[in-house]
């Protein structure tokens, strides 16, 4: 069974602007799937879709095999996401902000605390767990974001922009972590991202994304020899034309 | 579901908590109304009964507007924090999202009512009717409350940031109508209708029939409960189509950006 199907989904937004136009992708488990695209490609909204947030106006997605349209809130419990500049209470800490994230969960007592410490320190945060969530740095934020998105060992994990903002070293950082999660844990991983380095340290096969139709799909490798580029960045150049 | 609840009103009571403003609204606006409704009846020399009559519109209007706002907070915190689609990825449904923040609504409600009728006894010589009459009287309080906060939810998402207003607005548009310093056949006939739609209307005539001057609604509790029960049924149900339609429209996304 793949981990998600999405099938022929078709979004169109109130203002007309025609964000996803029949996308039709098989993601398998433990797969680490890229959607790579310009800006207003489709790719947040795809991604939006997949995590519920979003209705599709036609198709379907299906998550482990439950459809976003009729088991939703089932899905919710198996998946969770981390975007890029990602905003939480800003007037709770961050051990408080991953405290309701994990009762929201439904992570009981002793075992809770424990997984909010274990990913506090999996993350480097310690020294800023009993901050304010305003008071820290965008790269603590970040990586409570991911502490966040983890709380609920997640069996598709779904990444959006993760790095974007971050110091060189901080995103790095970041990409090790996610390469490790998902190592330890094997979960299906779909990551948007505008960084060509980081899908190609990361992704086993990219879907590139324009104008709402996905133009081309397969590993780093095929994608390069498609172009005949030396790189992923000239993938990109050349599909984005 | 149970955990859900209170993982909402943990973040509810932590925002109170922290805030200078929650303190300002338990405190600084329903004793000033208090205070100046007091020494009003002071002032114009009423009776005992009538001034009791009239502090409870005061002292109830602090304790609704109190306890509806942690109501309608649950979805403005998300949205002033911009948090509200992380929010809405976990498995949880309206009722817990508005039950949480509900039950430290009528936390911070009891207190402000507490203090209220405490000082109004001291000052004004203001009196309960009685234990049972006056917790009756909290019950409807706090249910408006949580049918007013709802509102204020499906509003919001239904119109975005705009209608957060309604918020702080709808406590005294409703209260107004349903008979704050004066028996609802007081008001005009098109007002009259409207406010016999109010659960609020019952539980107020209710309790000020013990202090004479009432509206004398027949069987007011038992109006009142039943049209909380419909009105209360029907605002989840909005809520719920509300949250779907701002699924769909994309509001919802809006909503953290």
């Amino acid at each position: 069974m793949n981990a998600v199907s999405v099938q022929n989904v078709v979004k169109v937004f109130p203002n007309g602007a025609k964000a996803v136009q029949g996308i039709s992708l098989e993601i398998g488990e433990g797969e680490v799937f890229g959607v790579l695209g310009p800006n207003g490609a489709g790719k947040t909204t795809l991604l939006n879709m997949i995590s519920t947030l979003l209705q599709p106006d036609s198709g379907d997605i299906l998550i482990l095999g439950e459809s976003v349209l009729r088991s939703s809130r089932a899905i919710r419990q198996k998946m969770n996401l981390c975007s890029g500049n990602a905003n939480f209470a800003w007037s709770l800490t961050l051990r408080e902000n991953l405290r309701f994230y994990a009762l929201l969960y439904g992570m009981r007592g002793a075992a809770r605390e424990a997984k909010i410490d274990a990913l506090i320190d999996a993350f480097g945060i310690a020294p800023y767990a009993d901050r304010r969530f305003d008071e820290v740095s965008t790269g603590t934020k970040q990586r409570m974001a991911l502490a966040k998105a983890l709380l609920n060992d997640p069996a598709v994990l779904l990444l959006d922009e993760p790095t974007v903002g971050l110091d060189p070293d901080i995103a790095r950082r970041v990409r090790q972590y996610i390469r490790d999660y998902h190592q330890r844990s094997g979960c299906t991983l779909i990551l948007t991202t505008h960084y060509m380095q980081e899908a190609q340290e990361l992704c086993e096969r990219i879907a590139f994304v324009r104008e709402g139709n996905v133009l081309a799909l397969g590993t780093p490798d095929e994608l390069k020899a498609q172009v005949k580029g030396q790189n992923m960045e000239d993938v990109f150049l050349e599909l984005a034309k | 579901m149970i955990l859900r609840i209170f993982a909402f009103a943990y973040r509810d009571w932590l925002f109170a908590r922290r805030n200078i403003f929650a303190v300002v609204e338990m405190l600084f606006w329903p004793i000033v109304g208090m205070l100046s409704i007091g020494l009003m009846g002071n002032f114009l020399r009423l009776e005992r009964s009538m001034q009791a009559f009239i502090l409870t519109g005061a002292i109830s209007l602090g304790c609704l507007q109190v306890s509806q706002l942690d109501v309608a907070y649950a979805l403005l915190h998300d949205i002033w924090s911009k948090s509200v689609k992380h929010t809405f990825l976990t498995p949880s449904g309206v009722v817990e999202y508005l039950a949480g923040p509900w039950i430290v609504g009528m936390v911070r409600g009891s207190i402000v009512f507490a203090l209220l009728a405490g000082f109004s006894v001291k000052a004004f010589d203001f009196y309960l009717p009685g234990v049972v009459p006056t917790l009756l009287l909290l019950a409807g309080i706090f249910l408006n409350a949580l049918l007013l906060g709802s509102l204020v939810c499906v509003l919001v998402l239904q119109y975005g940031q705009k209608a957060e207003i309604s918020a702080w607005a709808f406590a005294y548009l409703f209260i107004l109508i349903a008979g704050i310093y004066y028996p609802v056949t007081h008001l005009p006939r098109g007002l009259y209708q409207i406010a016999l739609l109010l659960p609020l209307t019952y539980f107020l005539d209710y309790f000020r029939g013990f202090y004479g001057h009432s509206a004398n609604l027949s069987y007011p509790l038992l109006k009142g409960f039943t049209l909380l029960a419909i009105q209360l049924v029907l605002a989840f149900y909005l809520l719920s189509l509300s949250l779907r339609r701002a699924r769909r429209t994309g509001v919802l996304l809006r909503l953290s950006e």
